[in-house]
């Protein structure tokens, strides 16, 4: 192999080297109504504040729904992160009044745009995938975020296996209908 | 003496200060009473279409869902689905709250709307009524999702 070689190889591997990172946190299609893949810079913040000044110091601490607000003014309304069933409060409530770069899907429906995170990257800090929820569960029941325990979290949760024991499946236990 | 009144005119410069940029009801937007009537829905499921996602059928993932994380919504009668920030004035409506157990229920509700880009949210003061699951949609649909 000659010298030229050698030196565009080099440099392919460096480039793959400097590109990859950003490549491993490209959001992944679902194929969502009115799907597009974004990333986008936007402070971490509590809808009930923004909307009516009802502002707690920590976001509702968990408990209220959460937005991103972008420089623009938009308010991206998160719904959904990449783990089972959960949402992104848990996510994003760390960085509460910070700006972070999210990584995601924008889907409109129904004339209503929301946005499903993937990835979230905090100032100052590595790209981490959006799936805080089964995590924050795993370690609340001893277990490893990748335990199937933990992955079937749904089926396992204490106040969920209460509420379908009372309620039914289908909701409807308390006038003699299950499935 | 000079020395206090030039606190004073300082002090009352930064108080001016931080009340005309802090956030508070001054720079929020104005809301609309309304009355809403309608099903309480996972808005994930609903808004994604990735599943059947009102009534009966789906009863046992808008529980998941709510449990989740996922913010919950109320698809009205006329059609249009509204993101629940308060739910009898208690604005913790995220993950273990009242609302987990409302899940597909009809509900009259009444609250202030704000509308801000594309989505209609709703800060719920007052259940007019609760009139439980009357959608059965499992006739048609089964359990969504998984059958179980």
């Amino acid at each position: 192999m000659n010298k030229s070689y050698k030196s565009i190889l080099a440099g392919l591997f460096a480039l793959a080297l400097f590109t990859l990172p950003g490549l491993a946190v490209a959001a992944d299609s679902w194929g969502l109504p009115g799907e597009e893949e974004v990333r986008f810079d936007a402070k971490v913040t509590d809808v009930l504040c923004v909307l009516s000044g009802d502002c707690p110091p920590d976001c509702g601490a968990g408990k209220r729904v959460l937005g991103l607000l972008k420089a623009d003014g938009e308010l991206v309304l998160p719904v959904k992160n990449g783990g089972p069933f959960t949402g992104a409060v848990a996510d994003l409530l760390p960085y509460c009044g910070t700006t972070v770069t999210a990584d995601g899907l924008f889907t409109v429906n129904y004339g209503v745009k929301t946005f499903a995170m993937q990835f979230v990257k905090p100032q100052e800090a590595k790209w981490r995938r959006a799936n805080q929820f089964v995590k924050d569960w795993a370690a609340a029941h001893g277990l490893e975020a990748k335990d199937k325990k933990a992955r079937s979290w749904f089926r396992n949760d204490e106040t969920i296996v209460e509420i379908i024991g009372e309620q039914g499946k289908l909701g409807l236990k308390d006038k003699g209908i299950e499935p | 003496m000079l020395r206090v009144r030039n606190y004073l005119l300082a002090a009352a410069a930064v108080s001016l200060a931080v009340f005309l940029t802090a956030p508070g009801p001054a720079q929020a937007a104005q809301p609309k009473r309304v009355t809403v009537t309608g099903e309480i829905i996972d808005s994930w499921c609903y808004l994604s279409e990735i599943m059947w996602a009102t009534g009966s059928a789906h009863h046992q993932c808008a529980v998941w869902c709510a449990r989740g994380g996922v913010p919950v919504g109320i698809l009205g009668d006329d059609e249009q689905v509204y993101i629940v920030l308060k739910m009898n004035n208690d604005p913790d409506v995220i993950g273990d709250h009242g609302i987990l157990r409302m899940q597909s229920n009809e509900v009259v509700v009444e609250g202030d709307l704000y509308e801000r880009d594309s989505v209609k949210y709703l800060a719920i003061d007052t259940i007019i009524d609760d009139h439980g699951i009357v959608n059965h949609s499992h006739d048609e649909f089964d359990i969504q999702p998984f059958g179980d």
